[in-house]
């Protein structure tokens, strides 16, 4: 599946090192892009094979373009991803090491959480256990504005998520260090932070928002698919992808 | 040389192709903060007991640069051996908005660099403060984007190699003078300033004609090609 | 005063950093604006600019920084970006620290 990378794979890669993560169609419209400045061919449907032979390059740097569900909308994302922790990749800098801390805290809350988020008083509340420099009340507001401009968290009403870009990027460490307790997908099997639950004591299935928009689309009595109990909550809307016209 | 060859008979493919992975991650880390790496620290933290085959390790981590990432591994002091790394891909007009996160000091670093290329290369510092708060950055007060100006331009930027900043010998008080950097000679096309500026006075490039010569010079190379997409 | 090297540019037009200082703000534009547009809407353009202090609609996009829009120098990065071949950056959170189980929780059930 791999070919030589030309410099429209070099350009595809560039871009995402800048954006970190981009929308199924903000990834097309890149692919079209940059096959366009280089004069080379390009069909929608090749785009993964594009991904497939960047990829087979960066993976000895440990390095991916993987894709991933949001929680948020159910479209796909593509997220430029480090795959690997070693004495190197601990030395990047764009977080001090407290501020990665009170970032580990933060995503403890979430997973432990039965909404998915954490709010900014619990968090605030959180660095009284600090057992690196404690950051103050101003430093914490400060650090959680950067995560979400550099789209680790997201922020809705004072209340934090993870973000896509996180759960793509660190779902393998989340899969290791939370283990039982973190929620997995009944339906699509990925981890699961904003879902609904099985209310029957005795099953406790978790599906993720959007999967239970497709999964229980056109039903007009849902039932859990493990145990049959009808499902009690509010079935969502499908979110259709949003397409832009090219310009 | 035979050293290296010898070198490399000692150890397996694999483990030359592991230590230049490990060199590239290396300088992907050191790039964030465009911080210039010594020869001397990638052999200490990264080559270490591979240091008799550095330099095909170095060429191996140079070619990914160039096949995988479309990126120019540069020699920027030969005395020194200090690396960066340069985009080797022509920017494109076309690009859509947010195909790059856009970084406000590379605003500042703009008028900085320009002032001192349209002025012949060297400027006294006076004139660049001076410059600057007619655009409401002042070196004496915090900056609402930039914060500590006179930090961000006289360390920050002359740490990356952006610019130089030299004292004027027998001033009083002391004076300094700025320079262009070794970062932004490989980085910086003087043609593409010149050509803003053009737009920017309404006139034409070649009515600077030493700095249009200077931009256009042989020493500037690819930087004074305005197209040259492979 | 002078600078020295100034002096070795006696032909060709003068460069005078103040007029140029004063143009810049009109280059303080949104990021779709095409470069070739330049020329003709610089006067059009001065808005984002100094020129227009009087202006009560600028209230809103004056910072700390005076008469400049809060995002000037964002769109001036933008507007250069082009004479830059500065290489993009890999940010990452996954191995940025140690991967160190989290102290355990008690379950509420
Ligand atoms: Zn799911
Ligand atoms: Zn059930």
């Amino acid at each position: 599946m791999s070919r030589q990378m030309g410099d429209s794979h070099r350009r595809f890669l560039q871009a995402m090192m800048g954006r970190g993560i981009t929308d199924e169609q903000g990834a097309l419209r890149l692919y079209q892009h940059c096959c366009e400045t280089h004069k080379t061919q390009c069909a929608p449907d090749k785009l993964d094979d594009f991904i497939d032979t960047i990829n087979s390059k960066l993976q000895p740097m440990f390095m991916q373009i993987r894709k991933g569900m949001s929680e948020d909308n159910g479209q796909q994302y593509y997220a430029l991803v480090n795959m690997a922790e070693t004495e190197i990749t601990r030395m990047t800098s764009d977080y001090a090491d407290n501020e990665l801390e009170l970032f580990r805290k933060t995503m403890d809350l979430i997973v432990s959480s039965e909404n998915g988020k954490a709010s900014s008083t619990e968090i605030l509340n959180s660095t009284d256990s600090m057992t690196s420099k404690k950051l103050k009340k101003s430093e914490t507001e400060h650090l959680l504005n950067r995560l979400v401009n550099d789209k680790w968290l997201c922020e809705k009403h004072g209340e934090y998520t993870l973000s896509t870009r996180c759960i793509i990027e660190m779902e393998p460490y989340i899969r290791a260090m939370y283990q039982d307790q973190v929620k997995v997908c009944h339906i699509c099997h990925n981890i699961a932070f904003q879902c609904q639950i099985c209310e029957n004591p005795t099953c406790g299935i978790k599906i993720h928002n959007p999967c239970v928009a497709r999964y229980f689309k056109g039903r007009t009595e849902p039932h859990c698919p493990a145990c049959d109990d009808f499902w009690p909550h509010e079935i969502p809307e499908v979110r259709r992808p949003h397409t832009k016209s090219r310009r | 040389t035979s050293q290296v060859q010898r070198g490399l008979e000692k150890v397996t493919s694999a483990q030359v192709d592991q230590k230049t992975a490990e060199v590239v991650q290396y300088f992907l880390v050191k790039d964030q903060k465009k911080i210039p790496v010594r020869r001397a620290e990638l052999v200490k933290n990264v080559v270490k007991e591979y240091r008799n085959i550095y330099p095909e390790i170095l060429k191996r981590a140079a070619r990914i640069f160039d096949q995988v990432f479309g990126l120019k591994l540069v020699e920027i002091d030969n005395r020194n051996h200090m690396y960066i790394l340069v985009n080797n891909l022509e920017t494109t007009d076309s690009a859509s908005p947010n195909e790059w996160l856009t970084n406000p000091k590379m605003g500042l670093l703009f008028v900085i660099l320009s002032v001192i290329f349209m002025k012949g290369g060297v400027v006294r510092e006076n004139l660049i403060w001076n410059t600057l708060k007619k655009l409401r950055v002042d070196q004496g007060e915090k900056h609402e984007e930039f914060g500590d100006v006179r930090r961000v331009v006289t360390d920050e930027f002359v740490r990356q190699r952006y610019l130089e900043y030299l004292r004027i010998p027998h001033t009083e008080p002391l004076e300094h003078e700025f320079r262009w950097g070794q970062r932004a000679d490989k980085e910086v096309s003087k043609a593409k300033i010149l050509e803003f500026m053009g737009q920017l006075h309404e006139q034409e490039p070649q009515s600077w004609t030493q700095q249009y010569r200077d931009a256009y010079s042989l020493s500037q190379g690819a930087q004074a090609t305005t197209s040259s997409l492979r | 005063g002078k600078e020295k090297a100034s002096q070795l540019f006696s032909e060709g037009s003068a460069f005078d950093s103040a007029t140029f200082a004063e143009h810049l703000p009109s280059q303080f534009v949104f990021p779709n604006t095409l470069p070739g547009q330049m020329g003709s809407r610089l006067l059009e353009l001065s808005f984002m600019g100094l020129n227009r202090l009087e202006d009560e609609e600028d209230e809103q996009n004056r910072g700390s920084g005076g008469y400049l829009p809060r995002d000037a120098w964002h769109r001036l990065a933008r507007r250069v970006q082009c004479c830059f071949k500065t290489a993009p950056s890999f940010h990452y959170m996954m191995g940025s620290f140690y991967a160190e189980p989290p102290p355990p929780k008690p379950r509420i059930e």
